[in-house]
């Protein structure tokens, strides 16, 4: 009799054993699975309401710091269908920015280069009027350095002082009247400080500083 | 009553004056006192220019346009001459007409010592005026190269500064604009 309860027992042990090792693995895959689904979920969410600020432009990234953005969720392959569809649509919104801004960093830099160049030709068109051995030597000068400018009339601006955060003007003249005064007045007292240009590549608008 | 109207009327033109003076820094006023001196200086270039028998019509007629604009509107210019004790005032432009007219061969003008005689002072209404003086020696020539008259005149010009602004190409911009009022003769001698 003693003997069959122990065996009973050591069935029962056995039986326990195997049932909870079973329950206790089947457990453990549950909790995994249920956390790389709440992972996945959380990653969608994510991705939608990034991809969504990136086309409503409600975000205050760069465009850099947007296309990294873009990379990093596409690299997490999500298989969304609705996350695709984003980021088909923000990979070009984001082309055609790229596009915009090395288009405007394309003319930035011609406009600096031009600037220079416009710089050194100013420059040195300016002191020949002022040391042209007649009128009629400072006058040629006068009509080539004009064809740079949109118009006779294109304001110039002369700083006669700056100060913290704001500059004190002479009264402002126009192009030819500043080229003439300096066939009066014989002298150069002003450089380029600024120049701006139309569509058409002419000064509109000069702004020199005194020496 | 009349005591309320009174304080007002005081008030306001205080409160008016605070308004109208703007203050500024040792720097911005000394950038002020070269800009005014700069323009005398160019006003005696361009009275060279038209006092020239050798400066074309066309480009004499073009400084005196740009010579009107340095002076205010109703600015008169004294002229004298050893003869006479009188000393004549011409309107701007009458003035540098009637010195293209001048009857000698040779005219040679000559403006030294430009200097403040009276210092850019602020007056209530923001405006700063000063008075610059200078002397000018005129040396007229006849056809065989002879000198036929020679003066030495010194004379106070006034000067107005004042501060405006514009717009340009969408931007405010605030300027100080420099215009010459009378200019007195105060001494002609034959040195």
């Amino acid at each position: 009799m003693k003997s069959k309860i122990t065996t009973v027992m050591m069935v029962l042990l056995a039986v326990f054993i195997t049932l909870g090792g079973t329950t206790s693995c089947k457990s453990k895959k549950r909790l995994a699975r249920e956390a790389a689904e709440a992972e996945y979920k959380s990653k969608v969410e994510q991705a939608t309401q990034d991809l969504n600020a990136i086309l409503n432009d409600e975000t205050l990234w760069s465009l850099e710091e947007k296309e990294a953005r873009v990379k990093t969720i596409k690299d997490w392959n999500l298989q969304n269908a609705d996350v695709d569809s984003l980021i088909f649509e923000a990979e070009k919104k984001l082309a055609r920015e790229r596009a915009q801004k090395d288009e405007e960093e394309r003319r930035a830099a011609e406009e600096r280069e031009k600037a220079k160049a416009a710089d050194v030709v100013l420059g040195r068109n300016f002191n020949s009027i002022a040391s042209a051995g007649s009128v009629s030597q400072a006058n040629r000068v006068i009509n080539e350095t004009m064809g740079l400018f949109e118009s006779p009339n294109v304001p110039v601006l002369i700083i006669i002082k700056q100060n913290a955060g704001f500059n004190d003007y002479d009264r402002p003249t126009t192009i030819e009247k500043y080229l003439n005064y300096l066939k009066d007045q014989k002298k150069v007292d002003e450089k380029v400080f600024d120049i701006k240009y139309n569509a058409n590549g002419k000064i509109n608008e000069l702004e020199l500083i005194k020496k | 009553m009349k005591k309320i109207i009174a304080t007002l009327v005081i008030c306001l033109c205080v409160v008016g004056s605070a308004f109208a003076q703007e203050e500024i820094d040792y720097a911005r006023k000394q950038a002020i006192d070269s800009l005014a001196l700069e323009k005398v200086r160019d006003l005696s270039k361009y009275i060279k220019i038209v006092g020239s028998k050798d400066t074309p019509f066309s480009e004499a007629n073009r400084v005196i346009d740009r010579a009107e604009e340095l002076f205010m509107s109703d600015a008169e210019i004294g002229v004298s001459s050893l003869g006479s004790n009188k000393i004549t005032f011409y309107r701007v432009r009458k003035y540098f007409e009637h010195l293209m007219r001048l009857n000698y061969d040779r005219v040679e003008i000559e403006w030294y010592n430009i200097e403040y005689v009276s210092d850019l002072q602020q007056q209530p209404d923001g405006t700063y005026v000063g008075v610059i003086t200078i002397f000018q020696t005129f040396r007229g020539y006849d056809k065989e190269g002879n000198l036929v008259y020679k003066d030495t005149t010194k004379k106070d010009i006034t000067v107005y500064v004042r501060r405006k602004e514009t717009q340009i190409g969408g931007r405010t911009i605030g300027f100080w604009d420099v215009l010459l009022g009378d200019m007195r003769v105060k001494e002609t001698t034959n040195r």
